[in-house]
């Protein structure tokens, strides 16, 4: 099952300019993740974390190397193609939750199935189904401000994983939550993988998220520290 | 799809109540704006030409070929009266008049003036199809075509010191260039308000002034045509024509035969326009401002959307049809605050007559000083239509540049 490489980074780097000075915020990265795998990209603030995420999720394209999505090159297609990609293969999951303020929990966990032209009674099979996995069942009509962060949260990954994209990637997923709700939060990923093999890649300096990573991925400076699998 | 995201439009104009409330009153205001003067315009216009129209020449004039451009006795027009039954079948018109018109110096025992004549048949006159008859404040129209009888304006009768029962004398050229004269008694005098006319118009029996002037029986100098609704003068012109199919005679609308009228309106109606577009121009402003507000303050959400995978495309729909949403609460609100003021409008008016004082006219034109307003439907779809568009025309912008969001940047945005 973790044959199947989802995401291939071939000395992957990506350098900007800040004043007169080269950021190098991914500097020549190389690795894979694998169908099913539980991933933490770690490290300090700067490390290159959430740009990693972002080439993996085509929201930026790399300076230098080569990003492969489900083999596909992302460095290669066009801005339409990949919004296509992201759509259909990736899940996103971010910091501060961001879902759309004025669709309701339900609108938002069914927000990609809308895009993917979904009809209407299949998308609403599927997010009701994927609200109770998510313990947000009897909240469909609220909306975001009328939630907590951890319901807004679960919501977020309601959203990511409808689609039963080929990858999760939640850049520090478990920030802006307490506790409880980290640990909740953290469990039903968890859980995702598991039971449905969802692969996750997140970006964190949680140590809650790290303990449940089954793969520990530590970056410095853009570079790989090291790459560490657990059972 | 499309349902979501016009929900999701619809939502997003709610966001900022206030905002969007401010900006569809300023559609609506503008579409109040655009009413009233569009409105007045037609109004006027429509009383100008209609006025020009009873004051002798009709909306469509048949004259003998070239009387327009040198109007002389000596051209006329022979079987006005079967010319006239046969406009008088046509739809659209409302009738038909047959007229001698010409110079003529009209003297009193006292005094003589250089003036004009309308020689008509008070069988076929009414007071709405004549602005003389209409305006009779002393006396009666003449009674039979042949009567020696004569109405003439107010400053004419002060100038030549006339009343009712008093005589008159007009001098003419006839029909071979002889000079005629003829003496007529005032039966009746009118006041347009038009000084130019009242004090050099006046009106003569046509029976009359024909055997002056050695004209046939139904000799005229022109027929002048009323229609129903003057905004089909030219297309009745044609069909006039058409049906009249004679060399020897043309047929003119008011444009031609009121050239200064023509350019009054002409040279308004520019005004008019002028001041349309910037109204236009100013909404289109206000409604720009708020789109880009808007989407400027959701950079961040648009990043989101298009990180989770709505293309680019879709974004500028979104937003495109956000701006549809302003254009339809912009054009209710500007019909519910329109239709109580083009009511008062259209039935009270405002009387600027204390503001103009006697003479109600420009360059020879009667202008009501009761302004009021007359939508006609096809300036209302017109102003309804341009101001959706120009709604939807300042949301591309916007738009343009919600779809042009760059996720990455936008997802570091606060």
């Amino acid at each position: 099952m973790k044959d199947q490489a989802i995401v291939r980074l071939e000395e992957a780097s990506k350098y900007y300019r800040q004043g007169n000075m080269e950021v190098r915020a991914v500097d020549g990265l190389s690795f894979e993740i694998h169908k099913g795998d539980f991933a933490a990209l770690c490290g300090p603030s700067g490390s290159g974390k959430t740009t990693v995420l972002n080439l993996v999720g085509g929201l930026d394209i790399p300076t230098g190397g080569k990003v492969f999505l489900e083999g596909q090159d992302i460095g290669l297609l066009s801005r339409s193609k990949i919004s296509v990609i992201r759509r259909d293969r990736i899940g996103f999951v971010f910091q501060a939750y961001n879902l759309i303020p004025v669709m309701t929990a339900y609108e938002n966990a069914g927000f990609v199935l809308t895009l993917q032209g979904i009809p209407e009674r299949e998308c609403r099979e599927r997010v009701m189904s994927i609200l109770k996995e998510t313990g947000l069942e009897g909240l469909e009509n609220r909306r975001p401000d009328e939630m907590s962060g951890g319901q807004q949260q679960r919501v977020a990954i309601a959203r990511a994983i409808v689609t039963q994209p080929a990858i999760v990637l939640a850049d520090e997923p478990t920030a802006n939550v307490d506790s409880a709700n980290a640990d909740s939060l953290l469990g039903l990923m968890e859980r995702l993988n598991h039971e449905s093999g969802v692969t996750f890649l997140f970006s964190t300096h949680d140590q809650r998220v790290m303990d449940r990573a089954h793969r520990i991925i530590r970056l410095h400076d853009g570079k790989m520290e090291s790459d560490e699998v657990r059972n | 799809m499309d349902m979501k995201i016009r929900t999701m439009a619809w939502r997003n104009l709610w966001r900022r109540k206030r905002r969007t409330y401010i900006t569809a009153f300023s559609i609506g205001f503008g579409v109040l704006l655009s009413v009233t003067f569009t409105g007045v315009a037609d109004d006027s216009y429509t009383k100008m030409i209609n006025t020009s129209a009873v004051m002798g020449l009709g909306h469509v004039t048949i004259e003998p070929k070239g009387y327009n451009e040198t109007p002389s006795l000596d051209k006329r027009l022979t079987g006005a009266d079967r010319l006239r039954e046969k406009l008088l079948q046509m739809p659209g018109v409302q009738d038909a008049l047959i007229r001698i018109m010409g110079q003529a110096m009209l003297a009193s025992a006292n005094k003589s003036i250089g003036g004009a004549f309308m020689a008509v048949d008070p069988s076929m006159e009414s007071a709405g199809q004549n602005l003389f008859i209409r305006s009779i404040i002393e006396g009666q129209l003449f009674s039979g075509t042949d009567s020696a009888g004569a109405v003439v304006g107010t400053t004419t009768a002060k100038k030549l010191n006339l009343s009712i029962g008093k005589k008159l004398v007009y001098t003419t050229t006839d029909v071979n260039g002889e000079i005629v004269s003829e003496i007529a008694r005032v039966t009746g005098i009118f006041k347009t308000g038009v000084s130019e006319v009242d004090g050099a118009m006046i009106l003569l029996p046509i029976d009359r002034v024909r055997s002056v002037l050695s004209y046939g029986p139904y000799d005229a100098t022109l027929v002048s045509i009323v229609i129903k609704d003057q905004r089909r003068a030219l297309k009745m012109l044609d069909e006039i024509d058409s049906m009249l199919d004679d060399p020897s005679r043309e047929v003119l609308n008011w444009r031609e035969t009121q050239s200064e009228l023509a350019s009054i309106i002409t040279l308004d109606k520019a005004g008019n326009r002028i001041i349309q577009v910037l109204i236009g121009l100013l909404i289109a402003a206000g409604i720009l401002n708020t789109l880009l507000m808007s989407v400027m303050e959701r950079t961040r959400e648009f990043g989101i959307m298009m990180a989770v995978g709505m293309a680019p495309f879709t974004l500028f729909r979104l937003v495109i049809i956000e701006s549809v949403w302003f254009g339809i609460l912009g054009l209710l609100i500007g019909v519910i605050i329109t239709i109580p003021w083009y009511a008062f409008m259209h039935y009270h008016g405002i009387d600027f007559s204390g503001m103009i004082g006697s003479d109600y006219s420009a360059s020879g034109v009667l202008i009501d000083p009761l302004v009021k307003i007359r939508l006609f439907k096809e300036s209302a779809a017109w102003i309804l239509t341009s101001v959706f568009t120009l709604t939807i025309l300042s949301g591309i912008y916007p738009a343009w540049r919600a779809g042009r969001v760059p996720p990455v940047e936008s997802l570091k945005e606060l």
